[in-house]
């Protein structure tokens, strides 16, 4: 995807509530109370906390979330992350070690005589 | 000519179900168990399932792990972890303290992990149960690089670089009793 | 599909822990080291080893008991039972082998219709 130039962090102290949209790439460190809707990639680290519904193209979690997640390309669960709620995406990633709570939407092409 | 790659003549332990085999009913044992045919109805092992391409399971599956790189229509209970390889597909809901969705699986349904303090320490520490070595059929895990993706999205920006550094020395909480030998988490090194 | 009277390699295994309660059908050999109860129909040939316990009817074109078979046996080809075996059923079959010190109680039908 579109690699924006511009790449906001919201940094380890901040704490934010309310409604974040835009169309460039974040990356969360600190906590984030709300909605996020993204055009492109967010990035929660392993220091991150959100809890938010969750709108963008591209979903990598080291950290905390909880809320509705929904990604237009993939969403990765790295191992370091603690993330409960509903995913909604064509691709879903969970690595070794990562804690998920919730239900994976993905699409699953059963052959016929299943 | 269709090789056996698990024989028989005493191989305790090496229960397969072959490609034109369909068993109707319920299965249970002591031994690790691989289908590459159907299986229908119910599943329980205190072992490994490992359910191959062409493997179908249409059951409710109740095992220590289990990895899947067929179809499973049902729900799987483990008590140590499941892995979807990438050619894996589930519909069901799946309850273990260790879950493995590899790049390219497809799933849906639920995941349970509950708290998984098993899987943050084992998961770390151990990379894999023992039973990867046995199996030369099975498809070798991809390393899957998130991660690094991120990693190298964020470094092409000076900025985010000397904050990754401090992000990547923070490890998950560890139970005590495992602190100890535990090594750094960050490595994403898989011994195999 | 080659067919396997050899030294039982096939490649579907039940092994010795293992029980399945119900039906077995396909198209391979079969090789029972564990407990099948139920049904067992194959287009091949289905090798019960020392350790195997089946208690079904058998529909197969082989059948081979080293172990115990409570069951109906129906073989399009032909029916062995080695010497230790214990059988308790009706088998039908043009072929029937029955080793010396194979236990076997029922009746045997060699009529060569077979399926």
């Amino acid at each position: 995807m579109a690699q924006s130039e511009q790449v906001g962090i919201i940094g380890k102290g901040i704490v934010i509530k309310g409604n974040l949209t835009g169309g460039g790439d974040l990356v969360i460190e600190g906590r984030v109370e709300g909605q996020i809707a993204l055009k492109n990639h967010l990035t929660i680290e392993s220091t991150g906390n959100v809890q938010a519904d969750i709108e963008a193209d591209e979903l990598t979690i080291n950290g905390e979330a909880s809320g509705n997640i929904d990604a237009s390309s993939k969403v990765a669960i790295n191992a370091s992350a603690k993330v409960a709620g509903d995913i909604k995406a064509p691709r879903v990633v969970i690595e070794d070690g990562a804690v998920f709570n919730g239900s994976i939407e993905m699409e699953v092409k059963l052959p016929e005589d299943v | 000519m269709a090789t056996n790659k698990e024989m028989t003549g005493g191989a305790a332990g090496a229960t397969v179900i072959g490609p034109t085999i369909t068993i109707n009913g319920k299965l249970s044992g002591d031994e690790d168990l691989t289908v590459r045919g159907r299986v229908e109805g119910e599943v329980t092992l205190t072992k490994t399932l490992f359910l191959e391409v062409s493997g179908v399971v249409k059951a409710n599956v109740s095992v220590k792990n289990a990895v899947i790189s067929g179809v499973v229509v049902g729900n799987v209970r483990a008590t140590e972890s499941v892995e979807l390889t990438k050619e894996g597909r589930m519909v069901g809901d799946i309850a273990a303290p260790r879950v493995i969705l590899v790049d390219g699986a497809s799933f849906r349904g639920r995941i349970e992990m509950g708290d998984a303090s098993v899987s943050r320490a084992a998961g770390d520490r151990v990379g894999r149960p023992a039973r990867v070595s046995a199996r030369p059929s099975a498809p070798p895990r991809p390393p899957p690089p998130p991660r690094a993706e991120a990693r190298g999205m964020a470094n092409s920006k000076s900025t985010v670089t000397p904050i990754l550094s401090k992000i990547e020395s923070k490890s998950p909480p560890v139970p005590p009793a495992l602190a100890a030998g535990k090594r750094k988490v960050v490595v994403r090194k898989r011994e195999r | 599909m080659m067919e396997r009277e050899a030294e039982h390699m096939a490649n579907t295994v039940i092994g010795s822990s293992i029980v399945i309660d119900g039906e077995i059908s396909g198209e391979e050999d079969l090789v029972v080291q564990g407990t099948v109860k139920g049904k067992i129909s194959l287009k091949e040939s289905l090798f019960v080893e020392g350790s195997g316990i089946v208690e079904a009817d058998i529909q197969t074109q082989n059948v081979e008991v080293a172990g115990k078979v409570t069951g109906n046996i129906n073989a399009s080809q032909k029916v062995e039972l080695k010497s230790d075996c214990r059988v308790v059923g009706d088998i039908r079959a043009p072929r029937i082998l029955i080793a010396d010190g194979a236990s076997f109680k029922g009746n045997v039908d060699m009529d060569a219709k077979g399926r």
